[in-house]
């Protein structure tokens, strides 16, 4: 399948959805953030690994960062409402660099779209930021409130992340 | 061999350790690291991997203990071989995946192969550029083994000294708790993963950590209750709950509610009926009297000196559904200021499909790199770390006494009716921590010669 030409509105709508998406993140604006989740949201982040390149695999099948639904991402940002969720209070400063947009027509209502994320983190005055590189597949759904997400799954670029937690949404 | 063996400042260190005053260097010092490889690390029965996870002749892991690769592997008559990655020839990893399936290791330098039992099967041009066997026999070459290898309930562990004890008697009385974690059925667990990510924090922190502090928790872990990810209260549960040494191991037990039997203590903690009735056969009767006569479930524990186990049973959806998650973790040290984690979801592997998924979910909610308890645990470490490396660290002795009065007593006698063997105390108490820092200095002290290869 091809991916929709920039100029179509389709895949312009999908990518400031995207952005708009990484704003609400790095403002640490999550509650926000959880009215663009469908209520059937799928947030998976399988575990990379290294392996030769005749394995036909690349992930673990079975073991990942993540595997969310809607309740265990509420979960998580419920978490980071309280007073006690020391791992981001004093908050991290984050900054979702989102780039290499492609999107492709799934149907009259949906939308698959891959993007390139490069998350800044930085912890704290004097810590080394950490990076964390990683592709994106999205299902975008168009309903009546706009743009949902529905489905993503995160491609680590990396095999042992180096970052001291995913306290954070890629 | 590091500095500080040959100072008088090394007693003087071990000597604050076993009075229950720690030194906070010992969690950010180069020359203790370096004691540390030479000393503990180089004698200590390393955790490598599980049968489950190379369950077919040629599925292989590769694993370190501290910098030594070694592949993990199992070869084509079914026996795990533990080899050292590094080829007898020029000394390539002979193994870059981290794993997969293979029935030879051939090296990417000049191509020497080896049998996935590490024996050296082909060597390029052999007759022009050795003169064949006269030059160089290939009979009895193989990677170098790892110099003791020994499992347990499917876990395996090498040893870098050729002569350690065999694992069993050393597991001791701690077998019994490592049971309860990995045998809940004939089968045995099965190990997925692990995640791994790397933290700037000791080694030692989380080691100790997961041993027996479970003073933490109500107040570290405060946020997971707050959400009601628990229907218990943090503080409750630990207050109320039970501390144990055992052997080379030591660990938390979570008190249950009162009064229930073995089914309902179970059932409370989400155990599927046909999974209880299947511990109730498979564990000994000391062992099920934990559950029912003693109404305590086994929570954190730590076997010396780098491997910890978890167990705990949130709640993973709206509907309230309780499922209880075991993990096996690994603090892999990579320097004095960094480790690397090795976490692993395990469970039954005789276990119903959707009680596997269910649990799995519940691990991915508390524990791993995504955690929601791990993610304030770490916070933690890294912090310690960071203080622990400056000069005024160098004169601050940590406080880690607590449960003993002054004269070194406990402040309440063990208890009485705990039926896990070792020494165990009701509520809070650093007994675990000491108990295990005891023992990393027993190996800090031993002369070099008494660890060597």
């Amino acid at each position: 399948m091809k991916p929709l030409p920039y100029s179509d509105e389709l895949h312009q709508a999908a990518h400031q959805f995207l952005v708009e998406e990484a704003a609400l993140l790095d403002s640490g604006d999550y509650l926000g953030w959880l009215e663009l989740l469908c209520d059937d949201i799928k947030y998976v982040m399988p575990v990379r690994v290294t392996t030769a390149r005749g394995a036909g695999f690349d992930s673990l099948p079975d073991m990942g960062h993540f595997d969310e639904d809607l309740y265990s991402l509420r979960k998580r940002v419920q978490r980071l409402y309280t007073e006690h969720a020391w791992a981001e209070d004093p908050p991290s400063r984050t900054r979702h660099f989102v780039s290499n947009v492609r999107t492709f027509a799934f149907s009259e209502t949906e939308l698959y779209v891959e993007s390139a994320l490069l998350l800044f983190r930085s912890r704290g005055d004097t810590h080394e930021g950490d990076l964390l590189s990683a592709g994106r597949t999205d299902l975008l759904r168009l309903t009546e409130g706009g743009m949902r997400l529905a489905r993503r799954e995160v491609k680590a670029d990396e095999s042992v992340l180096r970052t001291q937690n995913l306290a954070v949404f890629l | 061999m590091s500095d500080l063996a040959g100072t008088a400042d090394l007693p003087a260190v071990l000597a604050d350790v076993r009075r229950g005053m720690i030194p906070a260097r010992i969690y950010n010092d180069a020359e203790i690291f370096a004691l540390e490889r030479e000393r503990l690390f180089a004698g200590a029965w390393m955790f490598l991997a599980h049968e489950s996870e190379i369950p077919a002749p040629g599925d292989y892991v590769v694993r370190r203990v501290l910098t030594d690769s070694f592949i993990v592997v199992r070869d084509e008559t079914g026996t795990v071989r533990v080899l050292f990655n590094m080829c007898l020839h020029k000394g390539m990893q002979v193994c870059r995946a981290e794993l997969g399936n293979a029935s030879h290791f051939r090296c990417p330098y000049h191509a020497w192969t080896y049998r996935n039992d590490g024996r050296l099967a082909g060597v390029p041009f052999h007759a022009e550029a050795y003169g064949g066997d006269d030059g160089f026999a290939r009979e009895g070459q193989s990677l170098l083994p790892a110099p003791a290898v020994d499992t347990y309930n499917g876990l395996i562990f090498a040893c870098l000294n050729a002569d350690p004890p065999a694992l069993r008697e050393w597991l001791g009385d701690f077998g019994y708790y490592l049971d309860l974690y990995t045998r809940q059925s004939q089968v045995g667990i099965e190990l997925r993963g692990p995640q791994r990510w790397r933290i700037k924090a000791n080694w030692k922190i989380g080691a100790e950590n997961f041993a027996g502090d479970s003073y933490h928790t109500p107040h570290t872990h405060a946020s997971v209750t707050d959400i009601g990810l628990f229907r218990e209260h943090g503080a409750g549960k630990r207050k109320d709950g039970a501390l144990y040494v055992a052997g080379p191991g030591s660990g938390s037990a979570s008190k249950l509610p009162p009064g229930g039997s073995f089914l309902e203590q179970l059932r409370y903690v989400g155990y599927p009926d046909e999974m209880i009735v299947t511990m109730a056969a498979t564990w000994s009767k000391e062992q099920a009297a934990l559950v029912e006569e003693s109404g305590f479930l086994v929570s954190a524990a730590t076997l010396f000196p780098n491997l910890s186990f978890v167990h705990d049973w949130p709640v993973i959806d709206e509907a309230g559904t309780v499922a209880p998650f075991i993990s096996i973790r690994q603090w892999q040290p990579v320097s004095e200021r960094e480790t690397e984690v090795l976490s692993w979801f395990a469970v039954d592997a005789a276990a119903p499909e959707h009680f596997k998924r269910q649990s799995y979910r519940a691990y991915l909610m508390c524990f791993g790199s995504s955690g929601m308890f791990e993610q304030d645990d770490v916070e933690n470490w890294v912090s310690i770390t960071d203080m622990a490396g400056g000069s005024m660290a160098r004169r601050l002795l940590l406080n880690s006494r607590m449960g003993l009065t002054s004269e070194d007593k406990p402040i309440r006698p063990p208890m009485a009716g705990f039926s896990g063997p070792g020494v165990a105390y009701q509520g809070f108490g650093e007994f675990n921590q000491r108990h295990w820092l005891a023992q990393w200095s027993d190996c800090l002290e031993a002369s070099v010669e008494a660890t060597s290869l």
